[in-house]
Parts: C-alpha cells; structure tokens; sequence
C-alpha cells in the first residue's frame, strides 16, 4: 500500500534522517577545511585528498578492513540465517541451549572477547594476530545478530504457506528455495547489512587480533593523535560514502530496487 | 537430537535431522570452536591470581576474584550502564518503529533504498562518526556556535562529557539495530490484517494497538534485545562522548584489564556481569514469550 | 647502498638469530674485545665470519661489501654507522605511538637503507604492552618503544634481546648519565628514546592567575574545565607529591591517604584524558594533567598555553627503544636504533614533537626554544629533585589498581 502518510510522520522520518546524516555533513564539511585540527572553518581545499592519496598507511587500513568485513559478512551471514531459520522452525531438545549460546557472544564484554581470542591463538596456535584472525573473530561475534535477525521473520511466517506450495506438487527443497528463501530474504539482507556495520567498525576485539600490517581502519584512526589526522580521515569517510552512494545510484537506475519485496510471494520471476 | 518441523506435517525422519543438521551444525561448532573455548580459557584464568612476575597463575585457585569484584562502589557504574543501556533501547525502538513503519508502508518502490539510506551512515567509521558527534556537541562546537550566534545563550552549555551526549551518542550508534529487526517484522504484516482491524475498532490508534502492535512484537522483542545487549557492554561511546563522571561498569572491567594487567580479576568481574546480563535477558524473553507472543 | 642480494643473507641472519638467542652476553663480551683491538672492515668482517662458523653448521657468509660504511657516512653526520654494516633483512616491523616521531624518519630510514618498514600504531599502553606480551616475545613486531618501567618485567621474561653495541656505534652519542639507567644497567636490553617531566599545563586566557602547585589543581572553580591524565601511576603520583609521600609507596595507609585526597578532586575532572593534546587544543580543557612534550604539541595551536613543573615535586620519565626477542629482522632493528641514534635524525625527532632526547650529540641541532626551555629541558639543580616512577612488583601493583577502579567507578 502506498497512501499517504500523515504529515506529523513524514515530518518525524525527514527530521530522523536528518539527525543520522548529520555527522555525515559535518565530517564532509570538515574534509575541506584548511584547518588541520578541524575546530574553526578556516578555509577551503583539497589538500587533505591529495595528502590521502600519498598516505599509504590509511588507504592499507582501509583495505584490510574492506577484506576482513567481506569475509565476516559472507561467514556469519551464512552461519548466522542457517542457525536463525533453525531455530525458528525446528523443536529440538536443545533448542533453549542453543539460544544461550546465541545471546553469549552479545553479553560478552568485548574485551574479554578480544583477550580470550588472543590468548587463544598465541598460546595455543602460536598465531600473532592476521587479517584471518580478525575475520574469524568478526564472524564469531556477527553470528548472532545475523541468527536474531532472521530468526524474527522466519518465526512469523505462516508454515501454511511452505505447505500449500508442497500440496501444489513442489518438492521440499523446491518449496523452500521458491517460498520459504524469498521470504526470508529481507532478513537475511539485514543480517548482512548489521554485520558489515558491526565489523567494518569494531575496534576492541580486533585490536586484539591485528598482526604486524593488518591494521584496520578502526584501529588506525583510534591509534592516530586525535583530530590530528582527521582531516585525511574525514576525506576517506566522504570517499567512502561518495562510493556508495553512486553504487546505490546506478543499482537504483539499473531497476535493483524495483518491485514491492512482498511481491516475490505472489510471482518469485520478479525476485 | 531430534528434529521435527514446526508445520507438523509428516517427513522422512532422516531427512528431518539432516535439514536439522545443516541448518544448526555449521553455527553452533563455529561459536563452540571460536567462542567457547577461548571463553573457557578465561573462565579458568578468572579463578587463578597473579604471580610475583605478573603472570597468571593457578596455584590457588578460588573464588577470591569474584568476591573483589563485588564492590558496594561499583553500584554507582553498575546503575549507569544500566540507565544508560535502558534509555537507549527505549528510544531507539521509539525512534526505530515509526520510520520502520513508514518505510514499510509509505516507501512503495523505494522502500529497500530508503532502507539503505538509513544504514549509509553506518558504513564510514563509528570513530569518526562519534569524532564528529564531538564537534557539534564541544563547547565551542556548532550547536553551542549557532545557540550563542542566535542569541540563546551567552555562555557555551556543557552538552559533551554529560550523560545527555552519551545517550544521544548511543541511541544514534545503535538506531540501525532497532530499525532493521523491526522493519523486517513490520514489513511481512498481511495487511488484511491491518485493513481488518480498522473496521473492527473505533479508531485508527485502537486498530495500531490491538492489531500491528502486537502482530510486529517478535521484531520489538529483537530489537530491544540487539540494543540493550550490546549497550550495556559498550564503552566506547560512554568514554568518548562522557567523561570522569560517566564510567559505566563496561569501563570498569577495562581499567582492571589495562591499568593492573589483571586479567583474572577483570575476567571475575566481566564474567559476573555477563550471568546477570544473561539472566536477566532470558528470564526477559520467557516472560516475554508467554505473556506476548503466546508461543 | 648497503645491501647485499646474494644469498648469504639468509645464512648470516640465521645464524645471527641462532646465536642471539642462545647467548647473547658472551657474544657482546666477545665481540668488544675483539673490537677493542681496534676493528676495521676487514677484522670486522673475519670476526663475523669466525664467530658464525663457530657457532653453526650453515656455510660461512661473505664480507659485506665495505662501501657500506662510505654510503653510510654520506649523511651530514659524525658519527660512525656499523663497519662492516651486516645486511640487514629487507623489511623492519616498529611498534609505535602516533605522532611519537619525526615526519620523515621512517622514509628517510627506509630510503637510506632500502627496507621497507611497516609502522604500526597503539592507542594506548596496554594495548601495546598485551601484544607484546602475547606471545611472550614480542607479537611479531622487531622494535617497539615501551617505558622504562617495564624493562625489568620484560627482561626477567625474555621478551626482549640483548642489544649488540657492535651494530649500534652511535649509543656513544648518548649523554653520560644515560649510559648505565637503574633500569636496565649498561643499557644491555634497550635504548633511552625520549625523556620528560610530568606537569599540567593550561590556557591563560581562560584562566588567568597563577598556576604553580599541584594543590591548584584542586581549585574549586576549575569544576567541569579541568583533565587529569588516564594513567594511574601519574595521578596517584600527583596526589602523593601534595602528601610528601613518595610515589612509589607501598604502604597502604599511605595509599589510602592519596586515594582520599583524589575523591576530593574527582568532581572538578571533566575528562580522564587518553588525549590531553586533542582535548585542551579543542577548549574542552582549559587546565589539563599532561607530559612536557604534549605541552609543547600544544602550543602550536595555542601559543599562549603555558606549562609548570609543580613545586611539591614531580615525576621524570623515559622510554626506551628495544628489540624484541621474536623479532624476524634483528639486524634491521639495530639499524633502525643505530639511525635514531644519529644526532641530526634524533635532533629532527627531538624538534618536531618537543620531547628531548638522550643523545648528548644532538644537543647542538636541537632547536634553542626547546633546548633552553627550562620546561622541556630543565637544569640540572631541578632534574635533581625530579622522581623517577620506579617498576613495582605486581603485588604492590595490585594496591593501587584496586585503589585506582575505585576511584574511577
């Protein structure tokens, strides 16, 4: 359905999106600032763009981040829409056990998720920290919010409707793939996109798994004199959201977004 | 373990605990292999102490860590993380459901962009986003420029190193994981449903409480938890956007980590944070269970 | 140039790394006799030779070539590098603060010497200090730059390796009152890297008045504009020095005295600052806890910013450069300590973050508003009553870090 809404929300949602843009703007703002320390507007330029692309350190930092958070996105969502959508639809005994281990990584102060990964592949590996050790840690803390998330939609679904399609003549794994996996697509799409933010940001536990050269951008930053390197740093993040922002542009006009998801129920060729 | 599908309907019984395999093994021996047994580790050194030279040891081990960790001083950082992690969640969800709801309902062919639009933020760095957060927050920052330009204030009104700055710091953080979880639970509504409880009551906020609300609570209830949880462990914004007088206990655990090297006594104290945590957040979800979603 | 391609790199490195960790003193001891007899290229490169051979099985390396020493030399310094210069590995691992060293150091360093040098950041001391300890040899990085208090701890575990004076001549630079610390005797494991005072500085325009104690840091009317520095040591340290207790006090009457005096002041901090420079340059501390370099940092943004060593007493610190005993390219790390020892690199460093170093034959490079700033570089008759925080055993630790989550909660 698309009415319209009362004014009062719509002015809500432009005043929201206005808040959750507005570091955005400032720190965009700030990237062309002459001032180093980024405290008064002194001027403009583009200085810190040409400095940030002679800064080899950042641009690697921020390689080794896009790395490590394609890899825990494609881990845990995996894991993580497997474990939800188990869940949800199966009794077993160990179902409430399961849910435990899923909320304990959440609870756990990550700091001592950090040290216990640490100790965990010095002493027992002899590993010193690598873009795989943090991948792994990532994918072991974005599990469960991948899992929750799915878990949610799959459990509202209407198992009557995987039936009907199996009345219809479909087989089970047909039943899934064409009812169930459309469905649950949206979730599943969320879980990814909370696990890229979780890994893309984390600082803590991967502090405690980064080796020589696999400094994340994270890390960097929180390592750099603070509002000394902004500037360069404020330029990568405008970079960064220039980048995907013209992703989703094109993705936009090239249809990626057309159609009403909840279409795919009634005609999954239009998925 | 057996596995028998919620819909009731008949199937092979191998091929019911093969899909339960596939769908629950993978997960659970990542975290048992990943987590688990890295936890453990620390479960054991929380019960060790510190030798001459700094190092862990276990020659006597004991609960001693975990009585030291229960300080009556320590109330104070306990209510603050608490507070903190509440008022968070309360508002992000306040915040989250409309703009969950309208994208659902009034995105029409936008709606996954708009959704995107909402997570773009989140894909630059959380540091420089809250570094940013500070230059409009500081004393001389823009709001504070723009109150006293406008002529509302005279003096610069301590807005960073306030409670004020870490919810609002927060809630911003953590506005994603509300809005997510419950778009994905409103946006599956049949709205039949909905069109169905508009002629049955009398107005159109009767038909939200008695009929959405309680169709999308599985997506509250997730929300709430992706927010509340993690809000409760994080120091990072508290330290940042707060101040000397606004440590949370999250913090607490740190410095006995970094200051003293003290790790069984910053494992005790964490690992008792975490069972109440836990505690808390099952004995939550049951009653939950029970009185809402009704099974 | 001094790179060799042949592979009698590896050989040599091997057996270097060999012989260091199974016996590092009797090498030194070894070595500098040998050196004693006045060690040229050619000596120099027997006694390389003879030593590996004697100690392994591999083939005996060749002679690095003797231009080594010529290229060297070419940068406008005095003072000797290594002859021969071993080859060093082609890649160096540092462990560093930010902003902690001279923009062009670690380029020039890898320009000078061909090796490529992967400069890694903490944020803080704890993080560095868990890495290196992580696996009890360093976390894979070759140099890093602790302070001095942890050299006993890390010795006593092995994290570190004894340093090779023969491929460090410049440690003749160092002042004489550097050249044997309470620390580390003879310097065998590390080498001093920069030395400060701890103090507080502040911004007169906000606070006009006279700033001279410790006990002004507990005014009343600094509420919500003041910082004190996130490291416990230093704190309870300036509370002790108010008591005319010793900061490195034990007793726990004492402690319980500085605690208290702390309480006071806890309501005035706004920040426990891990950035004092950020923090008083950005105006949300218009008085702040801080190190004499930082002071420095800060006056470039805010020229008026003066600084104090209190009156009551204050406390000297240092840190250290070492080589950590898991380090994969030890030869480039003594490369890398030997180049900072230069006086015209160590006088860049020195000059551009403020902080004074050890190395008497700087002196004359480093800028005279440094230099004679009795801030940044005080007389003797005021070094003298400066303290020095001295390592405490993790028992005696345990008392303040209790004391120190109390304070903070």
């Amino acid at each position: 359905m698309t009415g319209r809404s009362s004014r009062w929300l719509t002015a809500f949602v432009i005043a929201i999106y206005a808040f959750l843009f507005a570091p955005i703007v400032v720190l965009i703002i700030f990237s062309f600032d002459v001032s180093k320390r980024t405290f008064i507007w002194l001027g403009f330029t583009t200085d810190w763009y040409g400095r940030l692309f002679a800064n080899q350190d950042l641009q690697d930092a921020l390689w080794v981040t896009i790395q490590v958070a394609a890899i825990a996105v494609v881990g845990s969502t995996i894991l993580g829409s497997l474990l939800g959508l188990g869940l949800a639809r199966l009794r077993f005994r160990g179902a409430g056990a399961t849910e435990t281990l899923l909320l304990l990584p959440m609870v756990t102060p990550e700091i001592i998720m950090g040290i216990s990964l640490l100790v965990f592949f010095a002493q027992l590996f002899n590993l010193n920290g690598s873009i795989g050790q943090i991948a792994i840690a990532h994918v072991t803390f974005c599990i469960s919010y991948v899992a929750i998330t799915v878990r949610a939609r799959a459990a509202g679904l209407n198992p009557s409707l995987e039936e009907a399609a199996r009345d219809l003549g479909a087989s089970a794994i047909g039943a899934f793939r064409h009812v169930t996996l459309p469905l649950l697509a949206p979730a599943v799409a969320a879980g990814a996109m909370l696990a890229f933010a979780l890994s893309f940001d984390d600082l803590i536990v991967t502090s405690f798994n980064a080796g020589v050269g696999s400094t994340t951008l994270p890390i960097f930053i929180y390592s750099s004199i603070k509002f000394g390197v902004t500037p360069q740093i404020n330029a990568i993040s405008t970079i960064i959201v220039a980048v995907v922002s013209i992703a989703l542009f094109v993705a936009w006009r090239l249809g990626a977004f057309r159609g009403d998801l909840r279409n795919v129920v009634t005609d999954p060729e239009a998925a | 373990m057996t596995a028998a599908p919620a819909s009731g309907r008949d199937r092979p019984a191998i091929l019911g605990r093969l899909a339960g395999a596939v769908l629950l093994v993978p997960g659970v021996v990542w975290l048992a292999a990943f987590f688990l047994v890295p936890l453990a580790i620390m479960v054991v050194i929380s019960f060790g102490a510190l030798d001459a030279n700094g190092h862990v040891t276990l020659a006597n081990p004991g609960f001693q860590n975990y009585q030291d960790a229960l300080q009556p001083e320590y109330v104070r950082v306990v209510w603050n993380s608490l507070y903190y992690a509440l008022v968070t969640t309360i508002l992000s969800i306040a915040i989250g459901y409309p703009i969950a709801y309208w994208i659902s309902r009034y995105g029409g062919r936008r709606k996954v962009l708009l959704l995107i639009l909402v997570m773009l933020p989140f894909w630059t760095s959380y540091l420089i986003r809250t570094y940013a957060w500070m230059i409009i927050l500081r004393d001389n920052g823009i709001v504070n420029s723009a109150l006293q330009a406008v002529g509302l204030t005279n003096e610069p009104i301590e807005i960073l190193n306030t409670d004020f700055a870490v919810i609002l710091g927060m809630t911003y953080g953590f506005l994603p994981f509300a809005i997510l979880p419950l778009y994905v639970s409103i946006d599956r509504l049949d709205e039949h449903l909905v069109q169905a409880g508009r002629d049955l009551y009398a107005s159109g906020s009767q038909a939200f409480i008695h009929v959405t609300l309680p169709l999308t609570m599985p997506g509250i209830v997730a929300a709430a938890l992706l927010t509340f949880i993690p809000a409760l462990g994080d120091f990072v914004t508290p330290d940042l956007l707060g101040g000397a007088q606004t440590t949370t206990i999250a913090k607490i655990v740190q410095v006995i980590f970094t200051s003293g090297r003290d790790w069984p006594g910053g494992s005790a104290l964490g690992f008792l944070l975490m069972i109440v945590t836990l505690g808390g957040t099952l004995a939550a979800l049951r009653t939950l269970r029970r009185e809402v979603l009704a099974g | 140039m001094s790179r060799q391609s042949k592979p009698v790199v590896v050989p040599f490195d091997e057996a270097l790394q060999r012989y260091l960790t199974v016996s590092g003193i009797s090498r030194r001891q070894f070595i500098s006799r040998i050196a004693a007899l006045g060690a040229v290229a050619a000596i120099g490169g027997i006694v390389e030779a003879c030593v590996s051979a004697a100690q392994s099985p591999s083939p005996l390396p060749a002679t690095p070539a003797p231009t080594a020493a010529g290229a060297a030399t070419a940068v406008a310094t005095a003072t000797p590098v290594p002859t021969p210069i071993p080859s060093p590995e082609a890649e160096l691992f540092v462990y560093n603060w930010d902003g902690y060293i001279g923009s062009n150091t670690v380029s020039d360093f890898s320009k000078k010497y061909g090796i490529k040098v992967t400069y890694d950041k903490f944020p803080d001391e704890p993080t560095q200090i868990a890495k290196l300890q992580s696996d009890g040899k360093g976390g894979g990085y070759d140099v890093s730059y602790p302070a001095s208090t942890w050299l006993p701890s890390f010795v006593a575990d092995g994290i570190v390796q004894p340093i090779q004076p023969s491929l460090v001549p410049n440690l003749a630079n160092l002042a004489p009152e550097w050249q044997n610390p309470g620390y580390d005797p003879n310097n065998a494991h590390s080498v001093p890297n920069y030395w400060w005072t701890t103090g507080y500085a502040w911004d007169p325009a906000k606070l006009p008045g006279q700033y001279s104690a410790w006990a002004d840091l507990w005014n009343p009317n600094l509420k919500g504009h003041l910082g004190m520095l996130d490291d416990m040591r230093e704190v309870f340290a300036t509370a002790a020095f108010q008591l005319g207790l010793s900061p490195n006090t034990v007793d726990e009457g004492e402690l319980d005295q500085i605690l208290a005096k702390l309480e006071v002041q806890k309501p005035l901090v706004r920040i426990w600052t891990d950035d004092d420079i950020g923090d008083f340059e950005s105006g949300q501390l218009w008085i702040t806890h801080c190190w004499s370099g930082d002071w420095y940092q800060m006056t470039s943004d805010k020229p008026n910013a003066q600084y104090v060593i209190p009156s009551e007493g204050s406390i000297r610190g240092n840190d250290t450069m070492v080589i950590l005993s898991g380090a994969k390219h030890p030869i480039a790390a003594h490369l890398w300590i030997n180049y900072n020892l230069d006086p015209q690199v160590s006088a860049n460093n020195t000059n551009e973050i403020g902080y004074m170093g050890p190395n008497a034959a700087a002196l004359p490079l480093i800028d005279p508003t440094i230099k004679n700033d009795p801030r940044l570089n005080p007389p003797d008759s005021v070094k003298a009553k400066l303290v020095e925080l001295a390592y405490l055993a993790p028992a005696d630790l345990d008392k303040y870090t209790k004391r120190w989550q109390l304070l903070r909660a």
